[in-house]
């Protein structure tokens, strides 16, 4: 058996495609596509900001502090001339201008007597461009402003101008520790982000080493040397689980070290707490929960590998199966799905639920032997069911 | 001693809706079954060569892979050297070599660590593997390739290091499917004088071909199949005077009356 695992790692590390998949994909590509991801989005949003918008105002004269304020910023605001009656949304989308403020005749501050007022703000609010913010800002300082020269006018304290501003209010009084708040937000993720990494890592070593025998034209001779149906089997089931497992373990650890590198060091201080406050030993439960599963996959990669008449048989094959996949883990994440009652029997799901209690350090751990022992019965059924297959005529000489 | 008597195998159709007219009226197929081996027995003795014969989609390689355990019959006794092939399959793996009909390789391990590998699942030693493989490298005339990936040879090179590899436990009984097809005149060559040397050294050998000249030059003995039946075994002499020393006629007479019995 530990021949035949020898063996298939040894091709496995001299193959490119499993190498790229297994390595490079996870170590570089993956970090690139976030970091190309958040740099440009940075930019985008850095351009946004600083661009100097093109603005028309209609109606100046009732509100000379706000077009004031427009005026006093001209590195970020530049004002165009328009007929009043032109049509705004024309002007605005063959960018003559990035917005108009339309300022009513009635408009006044004294909103004692006139109550709240309104301005018009016509912007093209599709895609990135903080004009809404921008703005804001400016009639955000107006308002804040006509807010306190209200509450001087009607003689108001400190304590009366709080009241009024938000008379009833509810306060948070969360008795959630900062490790089950996070667990909450990040443990949900973390089996999504894990099954489908050691699914994807595990795909490619299973195509080549049942499909790709029979393209090869291997698999016959494998097939009558003196070695036990079930050792064959076993050894290129731990190597298929093994790359799984290994695919992962890169991933994640190239998303951390990139992470950090990418974030300069920004929040490390609260990650690296987060992580403290996770135990050693709940890592350790949550690599034992992650052994069934990947055997699980593992021996279901396998069975459709020597299933498949080709190696392009057998990615349709698996392509199938990141659904199956998918849906118990999606049904993890789905809110008032919690470890108990029937969840705790539902296979993969189940497995979901406690890497997020462990996470979150509220894990039932009575629960956790249960769950291991049902997923590794069924672990080892579909092994038993991957030798069974693989002593099939029909299946190996399709 | 290699004996096969009255072996049969039989398959599943998974879809006689797709067969073809021609297999549809194959007298095998019957019902949802296709008959490839229906009654096929032959014998080689120690230092034989035995030649099978018989046209495409006769059942020679049915027959051959139930012989190397790759399948197994539905009826009929395979014994080598006393061991029931059938019953004891791990057994006659150990006593057997086999070279399938595809050239099939690993292509990311060199030619040494292809022969080196089936040797470890043969139970080997390293010291033995090393030794055995210089000696195939000799033999087969493979030094200047041997250490060079699998996945950049030529189908001669290919052949010659899937022979070596199905030999690589010095088998008791050599089962090559035809083992000359796609080769050049060198590689070939090669081949031939290797089955030879096999003979010469005791070992029985039986091998399936096309090639009738190859029949003449090497094997003792001549098994033809058709239909999944033997329809001839008998001596390569008993075989060639069936038309007077032309093989090719003989093959063709025995054909000709088989298909006059499958008429009948």
């Amino acid at each position: 058996m530990w021949m035949i695992f020898r063996k298939e790692w040894k091709e496995l590390l001299r193959d490119r495609k499993t190498l790229f998949f297994m390595i490079a994909l996870p170590m570089l590509l993956f970090p690139l596509i976030f970091g190309a991801i958040i740099f440009f989005t940075a930019n985008a949003v850095k351009d946004a900001e600083s661009k100097v918008l093109n603005y028309a105002i209609v109606g100046a004269e009732y509100s000379t502090q706000i077009s004031q304020a427009l005026a006093d910023a001209p590195d970020k605001f530049k004002r165009i001339e328009i007929d009043a009656n032109a049509d705004y949304a024309v002007l605005i989308k063959d960018k003559t201008v990035d917005f108009i403020l339309v300022i009513p005749a009635e408009f006044g501050t004294n909103v004692l007597d006139n109550g709240p007022q309104k301005i018009a703000l016509y912007l093209n609010d599709a895609g990135l461009n903080m004009v809404y913010r921008r703005v804001n800002e400016i009639v955000s300082d107006l308002s804040d402003q006509v807010q306190q020269d209200s509450f001087a006018r009607l003689g108001l304290s400190e304590t009366q101008q709080q009241g009024l501003l938000e008379p009833v209010s509810l306060e948070r009084k969360n008795v959630a520790d900062e490790r089950e708040n996070w667990g909450e937000k990040i443990g949900g993720m973390l089996p999504y982000m894990i099954f489908i990494l050691c699914l994807q890592g595990a795909m490619a070593p299973a195509a080549d080493l049942g499909a790709g025998e029979k393209e090869r034209g291997t698999l016959e001779t494998l097939l009558i040397s003196p070695m036990e149906r079930y050792k064959l089997v076993m050894g290129k089931f731990l190597t298929i689980g093994f790359a799984g497992v290994t695919s992962a373990l890169i991933t994640v650890a190239s998303l951390a070290l990139w992470g950090l590198v990418l974030s300069q060091g920004l929040a490390i201080a609260k990650v690296a707490a987060f992580m403290a406050m996770i135990g050693w030993i709940d890592f350790v439960l949550i690599f034992l929960m992650l052994i069934p599963v990947v055997a699980i996959f593992a021996a279901v990669l396998l069975s459709l590998s020597i299933y498949a008449r080709s190696f392009k048989e057998a990615q349709s094959y698996m392509g199938s199966l990141i659904i199956f996949v998918l849906l118990p883990v999606i049904i993890a994440l789905t809110p008032g799905v919690k470890l108990e009652g029937h969840w705790v029997w539902v296979p993969l799901t189940n497995v979901a639920l406690a890497m997020k209690e462990l996470v979150k350090g509220t894990m039932d751990y009575f629960a956790l032997i249960g769950i291991f022992t049902s997923t590794a019965v069924i672990a080892v059924a579909l092994i038993a069911f991957c030798i069974h297959w693989f002593n099939k005529e029909k299946v190996l000489f399709r | 001693m290699i004996e096969i008597k009255h072996l049969a195998k039989k398959f599943a159709v998974e879809n006689p809706k797709k067969l073809s007219e021609q297999e549809r009226k194959d007298p095998r197929l019957q019902g949802r079954f296709f008959h490839s081996v229906k009654d096929v027995s032959f014998s080689c003795k120690q230092g034989e060569v035995l030649g099978l014969l018989g046209p495409n989609g006769a059942g020679k390689t049915t027959t051959l892979r139930i012989l190397s355990t790759a399948l197994k019959a539905d009826a009929g006794q395979v014994m080598i050297n006393g061991h029931n092939v059938l019953e004891n399959p791990l057994i006659a793996r150990k006593k057997i070599g086999f070279l399938s009909g595809t050239t099939g390789l690993y292509g990311r391990l060199t030619g040494r660590e292809n022969i080196a590998y089936f040797g470890q699942l043969h139970g080997l030693t390293a010291g033995e593997i090393a030794s055995r493989i210089d000696e195939l490298a000799n033999l087969l005339d493979m030094q200047s390739f041997l250490d060079r990936r699998a996945e950049n040879f030529s189908t001669g090179m290919k052949q010659k290091v899937s022979i070596a590899r199905a030999v690589i436990h010095q088998p008791e009984l050599v089962v090559l499917d035809e083992p000359t097809t796609g080769l050049d005149i060198m590689a070939t060559a090669t081949v031939m004088e290797f089955i030879q040397r096999l003979k010469s050294q005791g070992t029985p050998v039986i091998f399936s071909t096309h090639h009738l000249d190859e029949v003449q030059e090497l094997c003792d003995r001549v098994t033809v199949i058709d239909q999944g039946e033997t329809r001839f075994d008998d001596t390569v002499e008993a075989f060639s005077a069936l038309a007077d020393g032309k093989l090719h006629q003989s093959f063709l007479s025995v054909l000709n009356q088989s298909q006059v019995k499958g008429v009948a």
